[in-house]
């Protein structure tokens, strides 16, 4: 005989509703205390000056750790003390959504001139390399995950080619708002943490915009 | 009965409401914890290129080489590869459309399983070590055993053997329509007539699935496509188990395997007794096969009742101008041209299309034929040194044609392939060859689907492996070896290709040449044609063996012949009929399977007269209950990691029957014993239920409903 189907308790909703929303809310605060202690700082959003204006400048922190590279190339020495644009090297950046690493090329365009192979060993590698026609391996140091669209171009547009207040010679400080000061770093470190969260407080800051197929395709 | 302490419905909420709370805890998780910092590398070029820019794609022209077609296509091309594949939409035959082999060229171009280097007797070598075995056999009788080639591959291919003194050009294609070419050329004096689907309001196909392998699909697609619009043109499909385009039609008729011929003098029969259309133009022999095939014949011939014939007649008479084609025997395509002449679609939706005036490019088509003449001919020990390529004999052959044993009576076997396969493992030595997205060529589509351009191939990105070569080069350095004349002066395919075309379009100028290989294709100078009329046919009508179980080993848009089986997305692709995956299946009628007492997922073995396969059964009502259908494609012993030991492979049990007139081997005629194994696995397929479980995913209404309110046959 088919044994009659028992009648069902109530759903005890009030108490596992609350365990769920327990457990969440330990989870969520987990992950913001882990949050501040990777980032190393206080995570605000403010505008400190006009670095770039008609922009909230973000500025949150990101310890990010070294990361090895097959020539010690130096942000600090090129965009800091030789104020060399950062357009000039990342070339692709306004055009593209990859800033990309400039083509060796370039380089040589200026090492066969000055500093050259003689003067300094880290050119002296690049100089080997580029006669052995091969390229150098860098290891990457900013990276979004492969489910976010992030396009250089369209911020560069937006903070700086269609920003009347500023001049195209200072793009670094555009760039500052995602890649922190590098003018005063040597080898690339990450200095921003590119979280979800910190694209989104500084959509919000700055109008853009915040449908989810935006950056996620 | 106890309540246990979490049944599955509490279980199921608390599961809910905890991943939600995860879920929310989540947007805010310290994400950048997958990012990747250092892991990831990244290279940046010696030297800018011209209009690349990473991260911008940039598309390029070239061919599709996935099967005989040669669509044109565009490449999506970043940062030195192609990533993406899609039609050239400036190309008149396939507008824009690629199908899913042609997407899947990516994966032959990618796959793990290409061979890298020259190979003697399985052991990788240099090529100069490769050429010079060849070398000792060059002047003797030599023989190219290929697939479809046209343009100037074909050109060199032919070059190479009159340089070395003579020897014969095998073409071989599973998938063909030789037979409906020889109707054709007996009834309107032209092999490859234009087909105008588009201009067409009813389509007839007796077996031919155009919308899936037959001759052009991304082709005739297109014009389906406008076929079916406003006025909806209505389709039917006449054939022993549904393919793709019977799949789409209003109408689908099961007919006995090998009696198509009866179906169609069946139709002509109705249309000459009861809407009393002439057969006055028919050629000698046809009126009276029409004559003598009534319904009581068709019923006992074909198994189809006098109802459907009459409907099939009536589409016929109330949709003018019609189009009938058919993919069988002789007789089959020869009938359906009959009911094409009685209707006056030649002319209308049937045209004679053109010819390209260099005939040396036009598309040379494969066939059965060629497989059967190849296996006597290199049986009898009479080819010294054959060159393979674009074709896998030892897998398309069946038993009975002895494949193996001839190949191994050819003084040297020579493969230039990109993948180890069944013949290139037999071969002596294997030269490797580059892909279609890193190789030149020319390629002229089918004539039936010549427009008047042949397309360009050039490589979308450099060679992933420096030691292949091009099909071209390969020809090339040969015919220059062989002492071909006037070729000297040619450093590579390249060279000679960039030649070739500048002469076609009259200017050596860079910019000229730039603007042909941006528009992928060139005007060839092409030839009218014109219809003859009829010489006299004998129509055969095929002797019945009711309740005789006849294997069909349909292709699919897919796994084509098998040359696919290897590319993991057209494994994975669930089939257009079954929805199966990654392995084979037997198509049986559910009555059938009745009486043979099996069911779905049963192991059955099919065995014929030369052999015998053992796969599982799926019972749909889409297959005529004498046929079983076993699509070809796979079943292949070593074709790489995807394609080995997956599935069988109907071929190999094909009774070798050759059809007297077209010398092309008889695919309908094997009788096959199927007997249950006793054992079942479940089919794996992607749909695993026809029903939608009164979920209405899919709004349907009934036939009836539709033929109503869509002006349906
Ligand atoms: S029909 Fe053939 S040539 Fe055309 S896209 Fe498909 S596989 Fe390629």
């Amino acid at each position: 005989m088919v044994p009659a189907r028992p009648k069902r308790r109530p759903f005890p909703r009030i108490r596992t509703i609350m365990t769920v929303g327990v457990i969440g809310a330990l989870i969520v605060l987990g992950g913001q205390i882990l949050d501040r202690e990777l980032q190393g700082g206080e995570s605000v959003m403010s505008e400190t000056g006009p670095r770039v204006p008609g922009a909230v400048f973000p500025t949150d922190q990101f310890a990010g750790k070294d990361v090895p590279q097959p020539i010690n190339f130096s942000h600090k020495i090129h965009a800091g003390d030789l104020a060399i644009n950062c357009l000039y090297c990342h070339t692709y950046a306004r055009r593209s959504k990859v800033a990309g690493i400039p083509p060796t090329s370039k380089c040589m365009g200026c090492h066969t001139i000055v500093a050259t192979a003689d003067e300094r060993p880290e050119i002296a590698k690049l100089t080997t390399m580029w006669e052995n026609g091969q390229s150098p391996a860098w290891n990457k140091v900013n990276d979004v995950p492969d489910f976010v669209h992030f396009t250089h171009e369209r911020h560069l547009q937006r903070f700086l080619f269609d920003n009347p207040d500023m001049d195209v010679k200072d793009s670094s400080e555009v760039c500052a708002m995602c890649h922190g000061d590098m003018v005063e770093v040597g080898v690339a470190i990450k200095m921003r943490p590119l979280t979800m969260g910190f694209c989104n407080d500084c959509h919000e800051e700055n109008d853009g915009p915040s449908e989810c197929t935006r950056c996620h395709k | 009965m106890t309540r246990t302490k979490i049944d599955r419905r509490r279980f199921l909420k608390v599961l809910g409401l905890g991943g939600a709370g995860v879920a929310l805890a989540g947007c805010d998780l310290p994400s950048y914890a997958t990012l990747e910092e250092g892991e990831e590398q990244i290279f940046s070029y010696l030297a800018p290129e011209e209009y690349v820019i990473p991260g911008i794609g940039v598309w390029y022209a070239s061919t599709c080489l996935q099967c005989p077609a040669a669509c044109a296509t565009h490449s999506r091309v970043r940062e030195g590869h192609a990533l993406k594949l899609e039609g050239n939409p400036t190309a008149p035959l396939n507008k824009g459309k690629l199908c899913q082999m042609g997407q899947a060229g990516l994966q032959n171009h990618y796959n793990p399983d290409r061979i890298t280097r020259p190979r003697i007797a399985g052991k990788d070598v240099t090529w100069p070590q490769a050429l010079a075995a060849i070398k000792q056999k060059s002047g003797a009788n030599l023989a190219w055993v290929t697939g479809t080639i046209s343009g100037h591959q074909r050109v060199l291919l032919e070059t190479h053997l009159k340089a070395s003194g003579g020897g014969q050009h095998y073409v071989l294609e599973t998938v063909h329509a030789k037979s409906w070419e020889a109707a054709c050329t007996d009834l309107i004096g032209v092999a490859e007539p234009a087909l105008h689907f588009n201009k067409a309001q009813a389509i007839v196909s007796f077996g031919a699935d155009f919308l899936g392998t037959w001759k052009s699909p991304v082709h005739y697609m297109t014009q389906y496509g406008e076929f079916r619009s406003t006025p909806r043109g209505v389709l039917t499909v006449i054939e022993p188990a549904m393919t793709l385009s019977g799949a789409n039609a209003d109408h689908w008729v099961a007919a006995r395997p090998g009696s198509l011929a009866s179906v169609a003098l069946g139709v002509a029969h109705v249309l000459t007794a009861e809407h009393h259309v002439s057969t006055a133009g028919l050629p000698d022999g046809g009126a009276a096969a029409i004559t003598a095939m009534d319904a009581p014949q068709v019923q006992l011939l074909a198994g189809v009742d006098a109802q459907a014939i009459k409907k099939i007649a009536t589409t016929l008479m109330s949709n003018h101008p019609s189009l009938v084609i058919a993919d069988g025997d002789y007789d089959d395509c020869a009938a359906a041209m009959l009911l094409n002449l009685m209707l006056g679609n030649v002319g209308a939706t049937l045209t004679p299309g053109v010819d390209l005036a260099p005939s040396r490019l036009a598309s040379k088509g494969g066939s059965s034929k060629d497989l059967a003449i190849f296996a006597n001919a290199a049986g009898a020990g009479n080819i010294d040194i054959a060159f393979i390529t674009g074709c896998n004999p030892l897998f398309t052959a069946p038993n009975g044609l002895n494949m193996k044993q001839a190949l191994g009576k050819v003084g040297l076997s020579v493969a230039v392939a990109m993948f180890e396969d069944e013949t290139v493992a037999a071969c002596d030595v294997v030269l490797p060859l580059a892909s279609a997205l890193e190789d030149w060529g020319s390629h002229a589509p089918p004539s039936g689907a010549l427009l008047g351009e042949i397309h360009l191939q050039q490589p979308l990105m450099e060679k992933l492996y420096p030691d292949v070569m091009g099909l071209g080069d390969v020809l090339l350095g040969l015919a220059q070896d062989a002492g071909a004349e006037g070729l000297d002066q040619f450093e590579d395919y390249y060279g000679y290709l960039r030649t070739a075309i500048s002469a076609m379009i009259g200017s050596e100028i860079e910019a000229d040449w730039n603007n042909v290989l941006q528009a992928g294709q060139i005007a060839a100078p092409i030839m009218e044609r014109t219809f003859t009329t009829a010489k006299p046919i004998t129509i055969k009508t095929p002797t019945v063996n009711p309740g005789a179980l006849t294997l069909v080993t349909t292709a699919r848009q897919g796994l084509y012949d098998g040359r696919h089986a290897n590319l993991p997305w057209l494994q994975e692709a669930p089939d257009q009929i079954s929805k199966a995956v990654w392995d084979s299946w037997a198509e049986l009628h559910p009555g059938t399977a009745a009486k043979l007492g099996v069911k779905d997922g049963d192991y059955v073995t099919i065995q014929s007269n030369t052999g015998t396969i053992t796969t599982r059964v799926f019972t749909y009502r889409g297959v005529h209950p004498d046929a079983i259908c076993v699509p070809m494609g796979r079943g292949h012993t070593n074709y790489g990691r995807y394609a080995t030991d997956n599935g069988v492979n109907p071929l190999s049990i094909l009774d070798v029957s050759i059809d007297p007139r077209t010398g092309e081997l008889d695919t309908t005629s094997t009788h096959v014993e199927v007997r249950p194994t006793g054992d079942n696995r479940h089919l794996a397929r992607l749909m695993d239920t026809d029903s939608q479980h009164g979920r209405k995913l899919v709004a349907t209404i009934t036939a009836d409903q539709f033929r109503r309110n869509q002006g349906g046959a």
